[in-house]
């Protein structure tokens, strides 16, 4: 079904339309061109009969009777013949020309004589009429055809207007509105049919799409507090009795995972607001400035040799913090999976940036790289989330982000390239 | 110095006040909003840790109390909310910093100690430590008065070490109050190692001592 050629309703409703239009003029005319045509011929047997006992007739009285050639011939003949009903072609001096003739010939005995008479009609006029009937026809039925067609087509259009504008309005619907979905009214039972039911779809997915995202915030808020008395009775616990060094790397190690928790949360707290538009405060940022300093932190952090080959002044309209929370994620995440030994390089163009970092092999499924919760990364500390962070502000400024691998031609590795296009 | 810690968890309270009380401060408690009213009324205090969310009440209602009374005592939020508006908002109504949960012990104490160095508070500057003496405002130190220099990072350990003296200091405790979000994207937390060892270094043998390893993996800075 998914290769299906797709069409559009109305040129599907006219196609139909004019395959069965043509299709019925076809099998009219051809119907209409045999009917008359067997009408005709019936016509001029039925005349040429008459014509011969007219001329037989006319024999009794007049012996002599020549007949008016080639319409009427009558000749002497000693037998008797059968009746012979055929076509032939015969020269008509008057006309110049060779015209088909329809001929009926036939013995009589008048008076001990045998007659032979032949009576002729001519084939062709009869072909005129035909044809032009024919022809009549089917003009009078295409124009009446051509007339119904757009007729059709512009009545469907209206009949199907309300269906197509609550279309384009639920294409345009999306579930992070607040507003809910509001349909055209239509006269139509099954399109009033198809809006309720539409609407009643729509307002579940979108109450159950705010109820997640309520319940996503109030959960990360909700966790703080018994994390925060965990953290604090773990240090109590190190700072209070004597405890042993087994102990105290439990406790420490119970100490990194309420902090995983802890980002966690504010990742997810950090979608949650992109998501309730909390961060409307849009300021020229110096997107070099910002990543210089994030880099520079990060130098701190550890010994990664950070290269800058492009550097174009780049100043991005966006919200401070989430320019800053974009470059973070993006360093970190490029710190996090490059190769020991190996610089990052950060480039800035005239409306984009770049960041490379090297890798082994390129990303099983590199399209899912800003999924939420995708990770091909064994690093256990890795939540999954910054890039999806990256991708949410992205679209939240209609930024464009790319990721893609190159591998390098003289080693074994290669190397992973994260793109931002700060233009619409 | 007298604190007074206004959480309605009990459990989140009794650690702070064990923790802050080490110093021989006191430390009293209240539980929900109208006791921490009563209290603060009645009472003078040189900080209140203060909950937005009490349980009866806003703190931020009762910090807008506490400033229309001047009284002149040291304000440090704590919140569950991490969202820029409520700090600053927190900030705007007069407090004088602001901590989101979950927070390590060490950190709220080296935040309230900051806030008292402040002047208006009538703290001092300096912090003195046997032979290290640290100028908060200049941000230098000196070990038997001879300056030493530290970098950015270096010296913030050395005053995190000094203000949580006497308390068992894991290597993330530490990583989180030096870099914050930031520590949480590496595995290991090796790189402190690089800084301590840099740290004792420049303190020389005579200020090294005191920072000594705790547990294996932890540090505790101790005169003992």
């Amino acid at each position: 079904m998914a290769d299906q050629k797709k069409i559009h309703l109305l040129q599907k409703a006219s196609k139909t339309f004019l395959i069965t239009s043509s299709i019925i003029m076809i099998f009219s005319g051809v119907a209409l061109y045999l009917s008359l045509k067997s009408l005709l011929e019936n016509e001029i047997e039925e005349e040429l009969f008459s014509n011969k006992d007219r001329v037989e007739h006319l024999l009794i009285s007049k012996p002599d009777l020549q007949g008016i050639p080639p319409i009427m011939v009558v000749e002497k003949v000693k037998d008797p013949q059968p009746a012979v009903l055929n076509d032939t072609l015969i020269y008509d001096p008057l006309q110049d020309e060779i015209e088909l003739f329809r001929e009926l010939s036939g013995t009589k005995e008048i008076n001990g004589q045998e007659y032979k008479i032949t009576v002729r009609a001519m084939v062709i006029e009869s072909e005129n009429i035909l044809f032009a009937i024919v022809f009549t026809f089917l003009a009078i039925i295409l124009v009446a055809f051509v007339f119904l067609f757009y007729l059709n087509k512009s009545r469907n259009a209206a009949l199907w207007n309300p269906f197509f504008k609550n279309l384009a309005k639920i294409k345009a619907f999306s579930i992070k509105s607040e507003t809910p979905l509001t349909l055209t009214e239509s006269d139509i039972i099954e399109f009033d049919d198809l809006n309720r039911e539409v609407i009643l779809l729509t307002t579940k997915v979108h109450a159950d799409y705010q109820n997640l995202k309520q319940f996503t915030e109030d959960v990360s808020h909700e966790m703080q507090t018994p994390l925060a008395i965990m953290q604090a009775k773990i240090e109590t616990l190190f700072n209070g009795v004597k405890i042993n060094d087994f102990q105290y790397e439990q406790l420490d190690s119970l100490q990194n995972d309420i902090r995983r928790l802890k980002n966690l949360n504010k990742r997810l707290i950090i979608l949650a607001k992109i998501d309730n538009n909390q961060f409307a405060d849009p300021q020229f940022v110096s997107i070099n400035e910002l990543f210089q300093e994030v880099l520079l932190n990060f130098k701190e952090l550890a010994s990664i040799d950070f290269k800058i080959e492009h550097n174009e002044e780049l100043t991005v309209k966006m919200d401070r913090s989430l320019a800053q929370v974009l470059a973070n994620n993006l360093i970190s995440n490029a710190v996090k999976h490059n190769l020991e030994n190996h610089p990052i390089k950060v480039n800035f163009f005239k409306n984009s940036v770049q960041i490379v970092n090297s890798g082994n092999s390129e990303l099983a499924h590199p399209e899912q790289v800003f999924d939420r919760f995708y990770k091909e990364s064994t690093k256990r500390d890795s939540s999954g989330l910054g890039l999806s962070i990256v991708k949410k502000i992205c679209d939240y400024y209609g930024f464009t982000p790319s990721y893609s691998f190159t591998k390098s031609p003289e080693t074994t590795t290669g190397f992973h390239t994260f793109k931002i296009r700060f233009t619409h | 110095m007298k604190f007074l810690i206004a959480e309605d968890e009990i459990e989140l309270q009794e650690s702070i006040a064990k923790y802050l009380s080490k110093e021989s401060n006191l430390c009293e408690v209240a539980s929900d909003y109208l006791e921490a009213s009563e209290k603060l009324e009645m009472y003078e205090y040189d900080l209140i840790i203060l909950d937005i969310n009490l349980v009866t009440g806003s703190g931020l209602d009762l910090l807008k109390a506490l400033k229309k009374q001047h009284k002149k005592c040291a304000v440090i939020i704590i919140s569950a909310n991490n969202s820029l508006e409520n700090k600053l908002e927190g900030l705007d109504i007069g407090a004088d910093d602001y901590i989101t949960k979950p927070f390590h012990l060490a950190e709220l104490n080296s935040r309230i100690k900051a806030v008292l160095r402040r002047g208006k508070f009538g703290g001092d500057a300096e912090l003195v430590f046997q032979e290290i003496r640290l100028d908060t405002i200049a941000r230098a130190a000196y070990v038997n008065e001879e300056p030493i220099v530290l970098t950015r990072k270096e010296y913030d350990l050395l005053l995190f070490f000094i203000t949580n003296q006497g308390r068992v200091l894991s290597k993330s405790i530490i990583a989180e109050h030096l870099w914050g979000d930031d520590s949480d994207m590496l595995d290991s937390f090796d790189f402190i190692y690089v800084h301590i060892n840099n740290l004792r270094k420049k303190l020389t043998t005579e200020g090294a001592k005191y920072l000594q390893t705790a547990y294996g993996s932890g540090y505790i800075f101790t005169a003992e």
